[in-house]
């Protein structure tokens, strides 16, 4: 007996744009295909480029997690533009909305085989069959890349291959010591990226400042991007000179003021860590009075780094929101995972001093408990 | 007593309890809540649809407290839910079950609804646009 002839009717129109987009992307890489092999998230996985435009901008940010002599790999993310390439997208399936500016609103495509994904501010296009292991990222041009894309390469892709196969991307950073570590939570302006850094900085080892795969049994922190976000005023606290700072700059956000990217790979050289176990949560936290962290005899800038216990309700409620609201894929399950965690490792919040390096001590002596 | 008959917007709103707490994350607006007490008990018995007078009849039989009591904290919940979109009207085809008895009751402690509106700017910078089979938009809300 075949389906209903309703369903049966229904064109998988996600499922024929990814089809059309991989034709493309074929087309565009004929004769000029760059292939490299990474692991990520404990899976192999090959780049692959339509020449060296998009190459050159995508690859960067993932040459920390690229291996050789491995064998071919069951997942692929093929990335082509139009500008270097001569090959636009299909047209598009959809009507896209206007956008606000400083806004990036994205038109999403699903079918149960595939989802597409086009960003209608930066004008990418993610196309994807999850099951198969197989996206397609295209952007315009290359050169033009978005501060956006460029702060997050491939997230989408990334998110889509990566989620049915337990590992889910997670707005967290990761730090720790010795391959163990704890993962810091919060949304933007929380204070995230600057104590990564710190971390980093001050010896630790770091898997990511805003993004890493999460996998819950047991509990691992794996890199994706080698990149941060940080705002001038941070990159400053720390010490890093302004050549440290990428000149493509990151445009101003909703969530507070503009920020820059910031390569760890040369900034904490041999920090940067494919993967960590996670031992605990932390979320730093902006204390709204400062003065209220000068102890008894101390000066303002003798401040401590306050770290307590919080609940797993408290630690989902750090962890999860942002995550949640940001994946848009796969919330229900995202969040089991997320809810996974919390119930394995303990919470904590970390009220954070002015001083970089007292934030960076109170971790990394947690840390060294947990050990 | 409303007859009203109310489940939560399981299309649009994500959950998970943690030792007692039930986070609730709205994809459709971006706020989330968490919700103590005996808060996660009622939310449990409003993923079918139910009424005032049949959750309460059901945390009788595994929740030791004043009846007068329970009625008036189920009906602040039941409104809060509803006013905050949580909640949506149900239909008597997605009828809870009515749970077991337990032979050892809980203390009936009045639900908390807390709710966080900080990262509504996410969802603004990002909002994600569902495009229909048909190939036109719509809001995902």
């Amino acid at each position: 007996m075949g389906q209903a002839p309703a369903a049966s009717a229904r064109r998988d129109l996600a499922g024929e744009y990814f089809d059309q987009l991989s034709s493309r992307f074929e087309l565009a890489a004929r004769g000029r295909a760059l292939t490299y092999g990474l692991e990520i998230g404990g899976l192999r996985f090959d780049l692959r480029f339509a020449g060296e435009a998009m190459r050159d901008v995508l690859l960067a940010p993932f040459e920390h997690l690229v291996v050789s002599d491995a064998p071919p790999a069951a997942l692929s993310i093929s990335a082509f533009d139009a500008a270097s390439s001569g090959i636009e997208a299909p047209p598009p399936a959809w009507e896209a909305v206007e956008a606000v500016p400083g806004t990036n609103p994205a038109m999403r495509l699903r079918s149960e085989r595939a989802c597409v994904l086009a960003a209608t501010g930066t004008g990418a296009v993610t196309a994807a069959e999850p099951a198969g292991g197989r996206a397609v990222f295209h952007l315009p041009d290359a050169a033009g890349i978005s501060p956006i894309e460029r702060a997050a390469p491939l997230r989408e892709a990334l998110q889509l291959l990566m989620a049915p196969r337990g590992r889910w991307m997670t707005h967290a950073g990761a730090v720790g010591r010795g391959g163990r570590g704890v993962l810091l939570v919060g949304r933007g302006g929380s204070g995230k990226s600057t104590l990564a850094l710190s971390c980093a900085l001050a010896g630790m080892e770091i898997v990511a400042d805003d993004y890493v795969l999460l996998e819950t049994d047991p509990p691992l922190a794996h890199a994706m991007q080698s990149t941060a976000k940080l705002t001038e005023d941070s990159a400053e606290r720390l010490g890093l000179g302004r050549d440290a700072i990428d000149p493509a700059g990151f445009e101003p956000t909703l969530e507070g003021p503009a920020k820059a990217l910031v390569d760890i790979r040369t900034r904490a050289p041999g920090r940067l860590k494919p993967r960590l176990e996670i031992a605990a949560i932390v979320a730093p936290h902006v204390p709204l009075e400062r003065s209220s962290f000068v102890g008894p005899g101390q000066t303002k800038d003798e401040r401590n780094s306050g770290l307590e216990p919080i609940s797993a309700g408290e630690g989902l409620r750090a962890l999860a929101p942002s995550t949640i609201i940001q994946s848009g894929f796969h919330g229900a399950a995202a969040l089991g995972a997320l809810g996974e965690l919390v119930r394995q490792v303990p919470s904590y919040r970390l009220s954070l001093s002015p001083d970089p390096a007292a934030n960076a001590g109170a971790v990394d002596e947690l840390v060294s408990k947990l050990g | 007593m409303s007859e009203q008959r109310l489940r939560i917007d399981t299309e649009n709103v994500v959950h998970e309890t943690v030792d007692g707490e039930l986070i609730a994350i709205d994809l459709s607006g971006g706020s989330y809540y968490s919700l103590s007490g005996s808060g996660p008990a009622i939310w449990g018995l409003l993923l079918g649809s139910a009424t005032e007078a049949e959750i309460c009849e059901a945390l009788a039989l595994t929740h030791e407290g004043e009846p007068e009591t329970i009625r008036s904290e189920v009906a602040r919940l039941l409104e809060q839910l509803l006013e905050s979109g949580l909640a949506v009207p149900g239909d008597r085809a997605g009828a809870t079950r009515a749970p077991d008895a337990l032979a050892e009751k809980v203390t009936f402690e009045p639900p908390k609804l807390e709710r966080y509106t900080d990262m509504k700017d996410y969802f603004l910078l990002d909002p994600i646009h569902e495009v229909d089979t048909a190939g036109w938009p719509r809001p995902a809300a």
